[in-house]
């Protein structure tokens, strides 16, 4: 852009790229960024809202909606429009979680949750938040009037590899560099202590939508250490939902509900609840059917859901070596925090009122956006740092389905462990390593990560084969894996793809498919920005145009508004990006001798005693 | 480069946790990935490595029985690595473990909780017991390295601790039924 012209003006520092924070939620998703020091949401959806509710409907057309407007499609396509898929992130199809209340028709045949629904293929759960996750980088380029290529997004701290892969998969299928997965609860932590300068130990209650977290971290002069974490992966406000929702539908005596049905009484069930938050009792409408609800019922129905974050809380503390008592304060996140009976369960389990100053619904999307600044934002790295941990214990299978635990749980992340594994039979030239994650001790309670071959090992006597295999974790809590035959010293790399993930492949297929759209996408989203650009412009020009109109020349004024016209038309009826783009650039030329007028106006105000603030 | 080295300690059981604490972080600002140039990629291979290195000792030494197994496998003894256990482990020390066991595993079958609790609560303090123990031998190694006596004291009692441990996250998972 040249230098001098109006757009200067408007602008001085027209940033070049930003950087954001994403809070992928269950329910809702929010962008959030560091501006002038400050960490803010963003306007995520239609009508300014920061919140995006993580909905997404798909067009028999072909078409993708998300958010609000999706929202409102699914009482009439409740099987094309897909809610809450972040809680089939790294699931299968065979997860007790796919079987549960919910419209949706699955696709079978393959190791991950694949949705039938219109418009062509069948999507899985990261082609859907994918979706999302381009719908936010879109509105966050839409405010920076810049490209948004590199984001933090926030993953429940006690996801395991494949959830988190499979997160970091949607990144990139939405075009976004993922520079870290962030706990949830660390980035509520960071925003809190950011903003408060905080030290001391914290418990960080997260009940969303979908999933809970529980983390205790130690904050002492800028460095952020988790001690430990804890959680349910499938607990949240939904099942809530669900809950009333199964009353509704017992009351209302319909036995084999429609998907539209399902769908529309959890929506009026999630209304009566978030309505209960704040009333004694509420009358729900659903057709001909009236019931009244109170609090004091929701509380009874919902108790043993609540319950069920106790012990995980519990064990956090103990973990972390701690009594409630040695706690400095507890946050909370989530918008289900905003339910009473948590919040009265929580200030009863750690014996203190916790905190909540910071809407529980965007803290974990500002943190994100602070840690985002701080990974590239130089000036800044100084700051802060962030010691995050494993959330659940890494292992391997042995005999009789036995795991041998690796890397315990709450151990601090970049971490690493080796195992040594022996040929049992002589001339073996290859071995079956199983991965799982979790807390059991057979293999079959826990979390299947990855099974794979170690081949091309010499032929030797057994016991003679000696293969070392080493599992690094990196600070995203994501497992690499590589092995190394000791005696002759020949090493494999090997990728270990989760089990229900996607492989490399199934990914480059996906964002080849997305780049077909792509082109016409760009130019879609350049010709918008273009456009607010030149209503800006425009609106600028007209007020230089008012307050220092005495400084044209002859003969200057009337090209000048003559060009302001034409653009002003140009905004409206152009269809390229690039035909507007030369016409700001046309203006900006024609006005360079004015502008330098305004500006030395300016200044010789500013220094005698006037602000430039005034213009 | 041993644990210890990384924090720039002495091989000795006795620490200072506070001073632990302070030394990883200390570190880990210097070290960590996130304050490598990220476009770096050497820099950045280095910064994961060293923080892999910091975190692994830090988890050892952090933890008194893990740190005391580590100071054994130092002296000779790699309890923690399959088939590293002493084969000569006295009859009445195996027969203690069984019993227990045994009366756990009852305990569950009957859903006998409070029962489950008592003997968590007996084996903790046993275990208490042998890491004493086994501290107090280590602690003499630590004066006259050569104490192959000592050492062998030290590998059965944090045998026992190991069963112990074992024991304890059974009653633990029994506990967590219970909930």
């Amino acid at each position: 852009m040249a230098a001098g012209g109006l757009m200067q003006i408007h602008d001085p520092q027209k940033p070049r790229g930003f950087a954001v924070g994403i809070d992928l939620g269950t329910t809702h998703s929010l962008v959030a960024a560091v501006i002038e020091g400050k960490p803010r949401c963003l306007p995520a959806d239609v009508g300014g809202s920061v919140l995006l509710p993580s909905v997404v409907h798909y067009q028999a057309a072909g078409g993708v909606v998300v958010g609000k407007n999706a929202q409102a499609l699914a009482a009439d396509f409740p099987g094309d429009t897909l809610k809450s898929v972040k809680r089939f992130m790294g699931k299968g199809p065979d997860d007790p979680e796919t079987k549960r209340l919910g419209a949706y028709r699955f696709v079978g045949g393959k190791p991950v949750v694949r949705f039938d629904v219109a418009g062509g293929q069948p999507v899985t759960p990261v082609e859907v938040s994918g979706e999302i996750l381009r719908t936010l980088k879109r509105r966050a380029e839409g405010h920076f009037m810049a490209k948004v290529e590199q984001a933090v997004i926030t993953v429940p701290a006690y996801f395991d590899d494949a959830q988190r892969q499979a997160t970091k998969d949607a990144g990139r299928l939405a075009g976004l560099e993922v520079l870290r997965l962030l706990n949830e609860p660390t980035a509520a932590a960071l925003a809190y202590g950011l903003d408060k300068g905080s030290q001391g130990l914290f418990a960080v209650y997260d009940l969303g939508g979908g999933t809970f977290d529980v983390s205790i971290l130690k904050l002492v002069e800028g460095v952020f250490e988790v001690k430990s974490t804890g959680g349910d992966t499938a607990l949240g406000g939904d099942d809530f939902d669900r809950v009333l929702a199964e009353k509704f539908l017992a009351a209302m005596k319909l036995e084999a509900p429609t998907p539209s049905q399902v769908v529309q009484v959890l929506a009026v069930a999630r209304a009566a609840k978030e309505r209960l938050s704040v009333a004694d009792r509420v009358e729900v409408g659903l057709d001909d059917h009236r019931q009244v609800v109170t609090r004091a019922e929701l509380e009874e129905w919902i108790r043993p859901l609540v319950q069920k974050t106790g012990p995980a809380c519990r064990r956090a503390l103990k973990d972390a070596g701690l009594k409630p008592s040695d706690l400095d304060g507890v946050v909370l996140v989530g918008g289900s925090t905003r339910v009473p009976a948590v919040r009265r369960f929580v200030a009863e389990l750690f014996g203190r009122e916790p905190l909540a100053d910071i809407d529980p619904d965007q803290v974990v999307a500002l943190g994100a956006a602070i840690q985002a600044d701080l990974l590239t934002n130089s000036a800044r790295a100084d700051e802060v740092l962030l010691l995050d941990v494993l959330p659940l214990s890494l292992g391997l299978e042995t005999m009789g389905g036995v795991v041998e635990r690796l890397i315990p749980r709450n151990s601090t992340v970049p971490t690493a462990a080796a195992q040594l594994f022996t040929t049992f039979q002589d001339g073996q030239n290859a071995m079956d390593v199983h991965v799982v994650q979790g807390e059991r001790e057979l293999v079959a309670d826990c979390r299947s990560l990855a099974r794979f071959r170690l081949s091309g090992i010499p032929a030797l006597s057994a016991g003679m084969g000696r293969v070392e295999v080493r599992f690094q974790v990196d600070a995203d809590g994501i497992l690499a894996v590589s092995a190394k035959e000791l005696s002759t010293g020949v090493s494999q790399e090997i990728t270990v793809k989760p089990s229900h993930g996607l492989t490399d492949a199934e990914i480059e297929q996906m964002l080849l498919d997305s780049i077909e759209h792509a082109e016409e996408d760009v130019r879609a989203r350049f010709l918008r920005e273009q456009q607010v650009e030149a209503g800006r412009v425009l609106a600028d020009a007209r007020k230089q145009l008012a307050q220092n109109g005495d400084l044209f020349e002859p003969g200057e004024r009337a090209p000048f508004e003559a060009a302001l016209a034409e653009l002003e038309a140009l905004v409206r009826t152009a269809t390229d990006f690039q035909v507007l783009e030369t016409a700001l650039r046309a203006l900006d030329a024609q006005s360079r001798p004015f502008v330098e007028r305004v500006m030395n106006r300016a200044i010789a105000d500013a220094v005698s005693g006037h602000s430039v603030e005034e213009y | 480069m041993t644990h210890f080295d990384v924090f720039g300690l002495p091989p000795r059981y006795t620490l200072d946790a506070a001073d632990l604490e302070k030394r990883h972080r200390a570190l880990a600002l210097e070290w960590h990935p996130d304050r490598a140039a990220p476009s770096d990629a050497r820099a950045h291979r280095v910064a994961v490595e060293r923080t892999t290195a910091l975190n692994d000792a830090y988890r050892v030494l952090k933890d008194p029985i893990r740190r005391a197994f580590y100071l054994l496998a130092l002296a000779g003894v790699d309890l923690d690595h399959a088939g590293g256990g002493p084969r000569d482990l006295p009859i009445e020390m195996l027969e203690e473990v069984l019993e227990l066991r045994e009366a756990l595993a009852e305990a569950k079958t009957a859903k006998d909780f409070p029962r489950a609790r008592e003997l968590a609560a007996r084996v903790e303090a046993e275990r208490t017991g042998a890491l004493a123990a086994a501290v107090l031998c280590l602690e003499l190694v630590e004066t006259s390295p050569a104490n192959p006596v000592a050492v062998k004291k030290a590998s059965h009692q944090l045998s026992r601790v190991r069963y112990f441990t074992r024991f304890l996250e059974e009653a633990d998972a029994l506990e967590e039924e219970a909930l």
